[in-house]
């Protein structure tokens, strides 16, 4: 891209409330369906059909038939896309507003998956869905549609600008799921040797899941007419030891897919690891072997806000390889939205001029948030759209 | 048969337990404003006197508050302790679970009760077989960002004073074990980072709070191999020692003498949903009693069963009556 400084967001959005309340059959407030009139008049999205299914909603609690739920969320994924475009963001995506949560969206389409009983514990209350693989995993017959390409269809077909397709890396599946399908086949094999077993059930268990499961919703949004890529992999360095699993998986689901701008994910790094690396350094030299494709790297950097140290690594390989890196420049965590702290566009533009010093190059540096915005409220998620897209603003100028 | 009794096998739990949906549940509702902080006290007091009376019915030998109220280990410490702030999130080890990095600006003045509030000590029992677990001094330090110190065996020494107060308060309240989580000694070792110093810092904190009168005290490590430093834990000054046999190769732990020290095996693995093999597991506990001469052999998970919710943090504790049963048949 010409531009210098490009913004674009990571992936996920809030759901609108009235949409999740009313696909639940819930009642949906007055206050709602009033936020809903107001969001598709500021973003221009034609609203007359959910509304009305909303005050339907409002009056009474009912199940909604099939057509109803469709709508509900093909009005929040085009709204999201209309409010990225709309707030200038130069590559957009539909706040993946089809996706119940990141992790579940795919393994609740695995076969070979089943769940644990209660949500796992993560992050202070925060839980998720533990899947635990039983078998070699693969997806579930005709799942590919649901999964992503009817929703990258839609957004394509809606997009104006750039689109950046968000999907979940096979070693974050692996990393957030029990492997016991693995552990059990290769155990008598490493039987003395718990840590090559733990290795090698991993890696097996993350090729799986990039051939079977990744690499089929690479290779369909591709064939629709995806540009770019982006790899989800949050948990890329929490096991040191398995960095190396990581890029072979991310290698598998690339492969020979050319001519495609290929990127990674990548949040809240080790950054205390217990050895002579820390934070993003711990990814070096093992990502030295991405295949080629992968040229740009997003990433956590605002809630640590230590741009110089995490990003010297990569000004120290430069000669080796050089990527693009999306710099997090807004701390997306609940506990900043809890203190009613905010960034400001100075502090945007100089977070933004630090990474470029620090890299060497400004043309490297493509601006984003830390993470995903799922958790916020939908008007923090707007004025941080505001305070990125004025912050690049500034660090251009 | 008669050897085992002798030696007085046991079973315990080592940390936090699983929680059951229901906690996530009202957790979920306070958090979005739906529900209340009351409900969730009075959930996680209700799951946490069914664990409390699971582990009395399956004969465990101590008892621990499931720590429901714990978000993560270092929580009551950064929470109440004066000089200690909340910072950045990190992960925990190799989990995708967080822990908020304890922000120390010490020296600090030694004040206890600190995790008085996250227990349910009114519910344990008061026959001295109540267990707690706390941080130990020498994971605290490296896992905590440090400052006011004029070095780390200042800060440690300091630390593990802290540490100490607070496990004499508890035996003041009925506590008649002493648990000190100690996982980040064994992850260096395993990731080949641990250096003389680590060892020294160890041994230093220990030496402060690891006898604790009216109490047994155990330092418990998880996560890594303990193999390479075997010798070295059982020189350390405390009642026991606790090896994951989950990370550690068994060839290892039953090539060392623990006379004279008790040893707690984390051989059921509280990260995987698969059953062990209680006969299995009986039989490697027999081999372990018969080749290393403890003064108390313990089977334990490797870590808290958190990791995999209630349903399987209960198998788990199944399990270790099942096997408990075996060995007393």
């Amino acid at each position: 891209m010409n531009k210098l400084f490009p913004v674009y967001e990571i992936g996920s959005l809030p759901k609108l409330n009235a949409r999740v309340k009313a696909a639940r059959g819930q009642l949906v407030t007055k206050k709602e369906i009033n936020q809903v009139k107001s969001l598709s008049k500021r973003f221009s999205v034609e609203s007359n059909q959910i509304v009305e299914i909303l005050e339907r909603q409002k009056k009474e609690k009912r199940k909604p038939t099939q057509e109803d739920v469709e709508a509900l969320v093909d009005f929040n994924a085009l709204l999201y896309i209309k409010l990225q475009e709309s707030a200038g963001l130069d590559f957009v995506y539909d706040g993946e507003a089809r996706r119940a949560e990141m992790y579940q969206q795919v393994t609740g389409k695995i076969d070979g998956f089943e769940t644990t009983p209660e949500m796992i514990r993560s992050r202070g209350p925060d839980s998720w869905r533990m899947a635990v693989c039983i078998n070699e995993p693969k997806l579930k017959y005709k799942s590919l549609d649901g999964l992503i390409t009817k929703e990258f269809n839609f957004v394509n077909l809606h997009a104006t600008k750039a689109v950046k397709v968000p999907i979940d890396d096979p070693y974050m599946i692996a990393v957030m799921s029990d492997n016991r399908h693995y552990l059990e086949a290769l155990k008598s094999q490493y039987e003395k040797n718990p840590s090559k077993l733990r290795y090698e059930a991993k890696r097996a268990f993350t090729l799986a899941l990039a051939n079977n499961v990744i690499r089929p919703q690479v290779e369909s949004v591709v064939k629709k007419g995806a540009k770019w890529i982006q790899l989800d992999i949050p948990a890329a360095t929490l096991d040191i030891e398995h960095i190396p699993i990581m890029v072979e998986g991310v290698n598998a689901v690339v492969n020979g897919i050319n001519n495609i701008k290929f990127s990674l994910h990548i949040c809240y790094p080790r950054r205390i690891s217990l050895t002579d690396k820390s934070g993003y350094e711990l990814l070096f030299p093992a990502i030295l072997n991405l295949n080629p494709n992968i040229n740009h790297i997003s990433l956590e950097l605002a809630n640590a806000d230590q741009y110089e140290n995490d990003l010297a690594v990569f000004a120290q390989y430069k000669n080796q390889r050089q990527f693009e890196l999306g710099v997090g420049v807004v701390d997306i965590t609940l506990e900043q939205q809890q203190r009613g702290k905010i960034e400001t566009p100075e502090v945007v533009k100089n977070r933004i001029l630090r990474a470029a010093e620090t890299l060497g190059n400004s043309e490297l540096v493509y601006v984003a948030p830390d993470c995903g915005l799922r958790q916020l409220k939908l008007d923090r998620c707007l004025r941080l759209y505001k305070i990125m897209i004025e912050g690049a603003r500034l660090a251009r100028s | 048969m008669f050897i085992y009794k002798k030696m007085m096998f046991g079973t315990y739990l080592t940390g936090q337990f699983g929680q059951s949906q229901d906690i996530y549940r009202v957790r979920n509702e306070a958090k979005r404003g739906r529900g209340s902080e009351a409900l969730v006290m009075e959930q996680i007091k209700k799951d946490t006197q069914q664990i409390i009376n699971l582990q009395k019915n399956a004969g465990l030998d101590f008892i621990i508050d499931p720590m429901f109220h714990f978000f993560y280990l270092f929580q009551p410490f950064s929470e109440n302790v004066a000089g200690v702030e909340i910072g950045p999130q990190e992960n925990w080890f190799n989990n995708n679970v967080f822990y908020w990095r304890p922000q120390i600006n010490g020296p600090l003045d030694i004040q206890t009760g600190f995790t008085e509030k996250y227990l349910h000590l009114d519910e344990l029992p008061k026959d001295g077989t109540a267990m707690v677990v706390l941080p130990s001094p020498y994971s605290l330090l490296v896992l905590s960002d440090i400052t006011g110190y004029s070095n780390k065996k200042a800060a440690v020494t300091n630390l593990a004073e802290v540490l100490y107060a607070e496990a004499k308060y508890l035996v003041s309240k009925g506590i008649g074990r002493v648990q000190y989580d100690e996982p980040a000694i064994v992850v260096k070792q395993s990731l080949g980072s641990l250096t003389e110093e680590d060892l020294h810092l160890l041994r230093r904190g220990m030496e402060i709070c690891g006898n604790v009168d009216g109490a047994t005290t155990s330092l418990h490590t998880y996560f890594g191999n303990a193999g390479p430093i075997i010798p070295y834990l059982s020189s350390l000054p405390v009642d026991c020692i606790g090896i994951d046999g989950t990370e550690t190769n068994m060839a290892d732990i039953i090539k060392h003498d623990y006379s004279g020290k008790e040893l707690a095996l984390g051989l059921l693995d509280a990260r995987n949903t698969s059953l062990e093999n209680p006969q299995e597991i009986a039989e490697q506990l027999k081999r372990v009693a018969k080749k290393t001469s403890p003064v108390k052999l313990w089977l334990t998970p490797n870590t808290g069963t958190e990791y995999r919710g209630f349903t399987h943090g209960t198998k788990k504790l199944e399990l270790l009556a099942k096997v408990r049963n075996i060995l007393y048949e």
